[in-house]
């Protein structure tokens, strides 16, 4: 019933040797958090929230040398507008805190709709410990609750892995795409673990549960899973061009970690875990 | 069909026996349905959408980032300690206070609260001069302290008539230490925002002693109330303020005054009041009020400022003072946000823009799949429904911001993913299955949902208890819309689509 987009023989591609590759992405993505965590300080580079300084959003009609005139008196890091729109997102370093008063004065003055966003270094590193923290107990959140829904070991195993692969991967392809790490997007990869996980549990229940045989288990598996991740591609896909349209930049940053997340999720779900699965009940002699 | 048969088969045994299929109109009899529709009705009386001044208005709470507004969190300059001594505790606390030139409290526990920041190093070192040693160090004040600086800032902002405000303090998970109090101001720019909250400071009373000279009286923080400027006597044009201080506030008013002369010399003992080491009024005390000091303490005091418009001005100016009273720690800025009503008011729109469209999208991508409109609407019914509960539900328990609304459409994916879970498990090879093997079946697309939603919820809940400011409120939107799905809505769907496939 209905179409089919995707002609992917997955009884095909989910040899061992087809692990290779992930695996190979996955080391990859690993070197390039741990550089970053070495020059950083964080596996992701982290954005105002978490590396503290001031960020303003002002709409103007003013060229962009006017406005970097003005401000010229303050750590101005850099300036971005998009192509023809008035509306201007200027970010300082971190600056003493009767400094950013001053430069608070004169923004309110000058430009009283402005949107200004300070956080002091502190509290940004205090931010960071927090976030790397929640982090970490979601993901262990989520494999205990495998572990119990599952109660195998090979199969757990193989799902976790593949959320932890999801978040690798994404994280290393934030930094290749400039995205920072904020608290939204530390947000959205916490709704990836979410997000990774459903189709991954969808394949395991179908392949454990069911009977019949492992192919058409796999194909079956296959065609809800992926009709799932277009479904939520497709809402986050709408989610990311409205929201860069119009500016919006949490929900734009947001959308975009979570598109990338679930592009590594299909290939990790449908190659990766598939494979480990249809290694553990082959072995098992079973079908 | 017999391949079927899984491990599902015992657990069907104890399912309610299988139904005959239902028509439209006995649908809404049954209980999952029925609860969606009336959760439905119940949410959409809770949202309240209703036209006022011309506007399309709701009783949703809005964040500050769309309806326009500032926030501000706060650190405290002070720190609670641990301690270990030989000694008396008692001496150690004065000889502290002394010392450290700031109010030191027991805490119990073996915990000090010390209301000035001092560096790890420097406490070490004046608690090893006084045969103590400092044993842990945390910055932040404790909870008492804490919701006194949250009493005072409240009232603060209340009295100078900010339409909506939230004064929260953060406590950071495993510690009983407050680290920082977050103050929201909605429709305040940020240069207001922080002269309501932080120009603010110590208030003190003092009285002079011989020529220039002064002593302290009391702080601020013994005011317990303070009046509307208001005229002295009826039909005299002279104005002033009220205000109360508490039975010790009272006490040391009465002992300062009397131990500097006040009480019988006072127009060489004026009496001061400073807000941060600066003079904002002076006055002898009046003859009668001298004389009823030597005998009692007063709690209720009267400061007259002037006549006329300048008096009357000044009473309010004085008002303003006298209410800031000190809070009982300094503060500094650790972070500050703010957003202009216009941007809030087009964060808005293209919120509501992406969505709507999220929804279509969603909807023309399940079309493509299915292409048949009888699974397609039911679909996308239940998920619009669910989106109305949700804010229903939000309406009571969470403002709504940027963040969580990113949460609100990304429950609206992981929805829709569990409704053709449902799907396609039940129409498992094309077949419409009879009831009893639909049951087993649903129950098996039941099983997969339940997983997928716990694992959302444990990767939201440290969000919870964790204080990240905005991510609370989306991972609360996003917990509460699993659930919500889970519990109501699809057990709806599972009972619509049975009685759509069995026509």
């Amino acid at each position: 019933m209905g179409m089919e987009w995707f002609r992917y023989d997955i009884a095909r591609y989910t040899t061992p040797r087809a692990v290779i590759i992930p695996m190979v992405l996955l080391i990859l993505a690993l070197i390039s958090l741990g550089y970053t965590t070495a020059t950083t300080g964080m596996p992701v580079n982290p954005g105002l929230d978490f590396r503290g300084g001031t960020a303003v959003t002002l709409i103007t009609d003013q060229g962009e040398a006017e406005v970097q005139a003005f401000f010229s008196g303050y750590p101005l890091e850099s300036v971005t507008r998009d192509l023809g729109s008035r509306q201007y997102l200027l970010k300082f370093d971190a600056m003493p805190p009767a400094e950013n008063e001053r430069l608070v004065q004169q923004i309110t003055a000058r430009y009283p709709d402005a949107s200004i966003d300070y956080i002091d270094e502190t509290f940004g590193r205090t931010l960071q410990g927090q976030a790397l923290l929640a982090l970490f107990f979601s993901f262990i959140g989520m494999a205990i609750v495998v572990f119990i829904a599952f109660r195998t070991f090979v199969p757990s195993v193989a799902v976790i892995t593949c959320a932890f692969a999801d978040m690798v991967v994404t994280a290393a392809l934030m930094n290749i795409f400039g995205i920072t790490l904020t608290l939204g997007t530390t947000a959205a990869l916490l709704m990836l673990i979410g997000y990774s996980v459903d189709s991954d549990v969808l394949l395991t229940m179908r392949v454990l549960k069911r009977r019949g045989a492992l192919a058409d288990k796999l194909q079956g598996a296959f065609r809800t899973g992926i009709i799932m991740t277009t479904t939520t591609l497709a809402a986050v896909a709408a989610m990311f061009i409205v929201t860069s349209l119009g500016n919006v930049q949490v929900i734009r940053d947001i959308s975009a970690v979570l598109l990338i997340g679930l592009v590594v999720d299909i290939y990790n779900t449908w190659i990766t875990n598939a494979a480990m699965l249809r290694w553990y009940v082959e072995r098992r002699g079973g079908q | 069909m017999s391949k079927d048969r899984g491990p599902a088969k015992k657990k069907a045994a104890a399912e309610p026996k299988p139904e005959k299929p239902v028509a439209f109109t006995e649908l809404v009899k049954d209980w999952r349905v029925a609860i969606l529709l009336v959760l439905v009705f119940l949410s959409v009386i809770a949202i309240f959408p209703h036209v006022e001044n011309g506007k399309l208005t709701t009783a949703l709470q809005f964040g500050l980032d769309l309806q326009g507004g500032s926030w501000i969190q706060m650190g405290f300059g002070a720190e609670v300690v641990g301690y270990d001594t030989t000694g008396n505790l008692d001496d150690l606390v004065l000889a502290l206070r002394e010392r450290l030139d700031t109010q030191v409290y027991d805490l119990g526990n073996g915990k000090l609260e010390i209301q000035k920041y001092y560096t790890r190093e420097e406490l070490a070192g004046i608690f090893s001069a006084l045969n103590a040693t400092l044993t842990s160090y945390e910055e932040g004040v404790s909870r008492n302290t804490g919701d006194t600086v949250k009493r005072i800032l409240e009232e603060k902002i209340n009295t100078l008539g900010t339409r909506d405000a939230r004064v929260n303090l953060l406590t950071p998970v495993g510690s009983g230490v407050v680290r920082y109090v977050r103050v929201e101001l909605a429709g305040v720019n940020m240069q207001t925002a922080r002269e309501i909250v932080t120009r603010q400071g110590k208030f003190e009373i003092r009285v002079q002693t011989t020529g220039n000279e002064t002593e302290h009286v009391l702080y601020g923080d013994v005011i317990t109330s303070v009046g509307v400027p208001s005229k002295e006597s009826p039909g005299k044009d002279l104005w002033g303020v009220s205000f109360t201080l508490s039975e010790e506030g009272g006490k040391a008013f009465q002992d300062g005054c009397i131990r500097y002369g006040a009480v019988n010399d006072p127009e060489n003992h004026y009496l001061m009041m400073l807000l941060d080491n600066r003079t904002v009024y002076s006055a002898p005390l009046s003859a009668n009020l001298a004389k009823s000091l030597q005998t009692q303490p007063t709690r209720q005091l009267y400061a007259t400022t002037g006549e006329g418009t300048a008096g009357l001005n000044q009473a309010r100016q004085l008002e303003i003072h006298l209410r800031a009273g000190a809070l009982p720690v300094e503060v500094r800025v650790a972070g500050s946000g703010s957003v202009s009503a216009p941007l809030g008011e087009h964060y808005m729109w293209v919120s509501l823009v992406a969505g709507i469209l999220a929804i279509l999208t969603v909807g023309l991508v399940i079309y493509l799949r299915y292409r048949e409109p009888l699974i397609v609407l039911p679909m996308m019914a239940i998920n619009c429904s669910e989106v109305v509960i949700l804010l229903g539900v939000a309406r009571f328990i969470q403002q709504l911001d940027l963040a969580s609304i990113a949460g609100l459409i990304a429950v609206l994916g992981t929805g829709i993913d569990q409704l053709v879970v449902i799907t396609d498990e039940v129409l498992h090879e094309g077949r419409v299955p009879s009831p009893s093997l639909y049951l087993k079946r649903l129950e098996r697309a039941v099983a997969i949902i339940v997983v997928a939603a716990g694992t959302v919820v444990m990767a939201m809940l440290p969000l919870i208890v964790m204080d990240l400011s905005t991510l609370k409120g989306f991972a609360l939107i996003t917990i509460v819309g699993v659930l919500i799905g889970v519990l109501v809505t699809r057990p709806a769907y599972g009972r619509i689509i049975m009685a759509i496939l069995s026509r």
